[in-house]
């Protein structure tokens, strides 16, 4: 009956995560300012930006994000393994936060959502569990490496977009006096921004560890083993493809027939600084909130090109951005506490 | 008048039709304004004609239908509302000329005085400086923004004179003498509001130049 329920328990999470990935692909913008810019027809940028984000996916799966979330956040304590209702409880904990934030109109991120998650079930089961010590729960290095880089982040974003723009705006663009001469470089930057948007969205796929870290979470407890964790990786990639094809379209067209007036240029420095500091997080395994960073960059152009900033509206961001974290953590911890309550730890 | 031939049209890029659509209609409006002139030295036989000229006239019409099916399918994507709107400002100037020609023709008036028909021709004087200013700062969009923001300066500084001048006129028309017959009144108070309708839209039109200016131009 236990290993029924068991078998039943990793069924449903390995579903889940499938879900995420779906979701990942569906609440993907990145294309938006390609489609905007009119580089491609709407149906081949989907398809080449949901192959972008599945690859990075899947590139980046031995490791990276998806070993942070799913192993390296927790410490010696726990010997690096989640429970598998603890996985189910991080799950149910970030989708149900993200889905309020959704019905709220609140902007969230879901990285933040899912680590608070993970911080709030290892600190009850720490709690709850004889013989776990809260020092040794945690890999509290690697739990600071990741909350700094929420932090350093949007705000390297912000600088490298400064920057990079202050260099394309002296040495180029500020040289092209006609509309002429504008349009004509403009149009080289269309190409620019199609190879930038699609070198971003790997790196968005490949940063976007949330479903491969259950995976890898089941993966590491044993649930799965290592070849059927790569054969989950390829589903999920080709999910998030799906999520792009078939639901980020509605997203994407909004944002791009607000984005028109757009120049290319302007898009390609904004995916550039973008895509390096979602490389540079990647690659030391931190995972980043896309949508921050992305912010941050726009912010870093608008103060750049000395426009008006809506001050309240990233007020309002980050104040959610602060909360993100506690509030899903309280929330994981209370559910995993009335699982624990019943018998389910 | 400026001819226009299909297989030359066809050659021609957005920005090349968008020029020759502003010569066209400058043409057009510098005909219209040399009308009113003749109406004012009593020429009525060339007054007509150069109004009715002004009316017939169609060939902006072919350059229109061009650069509207060429912009349709344009792959510019940042510039094209604003291409699209400056063609559409200058079309207005011809829509607001032909109005001023049509109601022009309804009468045919003889001025109340030299110093009244001094005036005018100085208004009128300003508009022609306006038009053709304008249509050359149309033409330097395409290769120098700086430059067609500059000219812009110039039409609105050119305009502020003219509205002066409008005053005087109005002022000089309301008070002459009351058994003035109010059909002269009537048409001469039209004359000078329309002129300076046309004067307005340019100056309106050369400040929307200066927007794409800014909007386009960085500066570091």
């Amino acid at each position: 009956m236990a290993n029924e329920l068991n078998l039943a328990l990793i069924i449903v999470l390995i579903i889940m995560a499938i879900g995420l990935a779906f979701s990942i692909g569906a609440n993907d913008e990145t294309l938006a300012s390609l489609i905007g810019a009119g580089v491609l027809k709407f149906k081949i940028a989907l398809i080449i930006g949901g192959i972008a984000l599945g690859s990075g996916m899947i590139i980046f799966s031995q490791g990276f994000v998806p070993e942070t979330v799913g192993k390296s956040l927790l410490g010696e304590g726990l010997e690096e393994q989640y429970t598998n209702y603890m996985l189910l409880t991080v799950l149910i904990s970030s989708i149900f936060w993200l889905v309020v934030g959704s019905f709220a109109g609140i902007p969230l991120s879901s990285t933040h959502s899912l680590i608070g998650s993970i911080v709030g079930v290892v600190f009850v089961y720490a709690l709850l569990q004889g013989g776990v010590d809260l020092n040794t729960a945690f890999n509290y290095e690697k739990l600071r490496d990741v909350i700094l880089s929420w932090f350093i982040s949007p705000l390297m974003g912000l600088l490298v977009t400064y920057v990079l723009f202050k260099i394309v705006a002296k040495f180029f663009l500020s040289r092209l006096r006609g509309l002429n001469q504008i349009e004509k470089s403009e149009r080289s930057f269309k190409w620019m921004l199609l190879f930038v948007v699609l070198f971003a969205e790997i790196w968005v796929g490949a940063n976007s560890g949330e479903a491969l870290g259950i995976l890898l979470g089941l993966r590491e407890n044993n649930s799965i083993s290592s070849g059927e964790y790569i054969g989950f990786v390829f589903i999920c990639g080709i999910f998030s493809f799906l999520g792009i094809y078939f639901a980020a379209r509605y997203v994407i067209k909004n944002l791009a027939s607000h984005m028109i007036d757009t120049r290319p240029s302007e898009g390609f420095i904004i995916q550039s600084s973008s895509a390096i500091i979602l490389m540079i997080a990647t690659l030391f395994g931190l995972p980043i909130s896309h949508s921050h960073v992305i912010v941050f960059c726009i912010v870093g152009l608008s103060i750049a090109q000395k426009k008006e900033l809506d001050y309240k509206g990233l007020a309002k961001m980050g104040v959610f951005w602060i909360l993100t974290f506690p509030i899903a953590a309280i929330l994981a911890g209370f559910i995993y506490y009335s699982l624990s309550m019943f018998g389910f730890s | 008048m400026i001819e226009i031939d299909e297989k030359e049209l066809n050659r021609l890029s957005i920005d090349k039709l968008t020029q020759l659509f502003m010569d066209v209609i400058n043409e057009q409006t510098i005909i219209l304004i040399e009308g009113i002139e003749y109406l004012i030295e009593e020429n009525f036989e060339n007054f007509e004609t150069n109004l009715k000229t002004v009316i017939k006239a169609n060939t902006e019409v072919q350059i229109k239908k061009k650069f509207e099916s060429r912009i349709f399918k344009s792959k510019l994507m940042f510039s094209k509302a604003d291409r699209l709107k400056l063609f559409n400002k200058i079309n207005d100037i011809k829509n607001i000329g032909e109005f001023l020609a049509n109601k022009m023709l309804l009468y045919k008036v003889v001025f109340p005085d030299e110093e009244f028909k001094l005036q005018i021709l100085s208004i009128l004087k300003s508009l022609k400086v306006i038009s053709n200013s304008i249509a050359n700062a149309v033409k330097s969009i395409g290769s120098d923004l700086g430059k067609a923001h500059d000219i812009c300066e110039n039409v609105k500084d050119e305009r502020r004179k003219m509205r002066k001048e409008e005053w005087r006129l109005l002022n000089r028309l309301y008070n002459y003498d009351m058994d003035y017959l109010s059909r002269t009144f009537l048409y001469l108070k039209e004359l000078i509001e329309t002129i300076m309708m046309l004067a307005d839209h340019i100056k309106t039109f050369s400040e929307y130049i200066q927007f794409l200016a800014t909007k386009y131009l960085i500066f570091d």
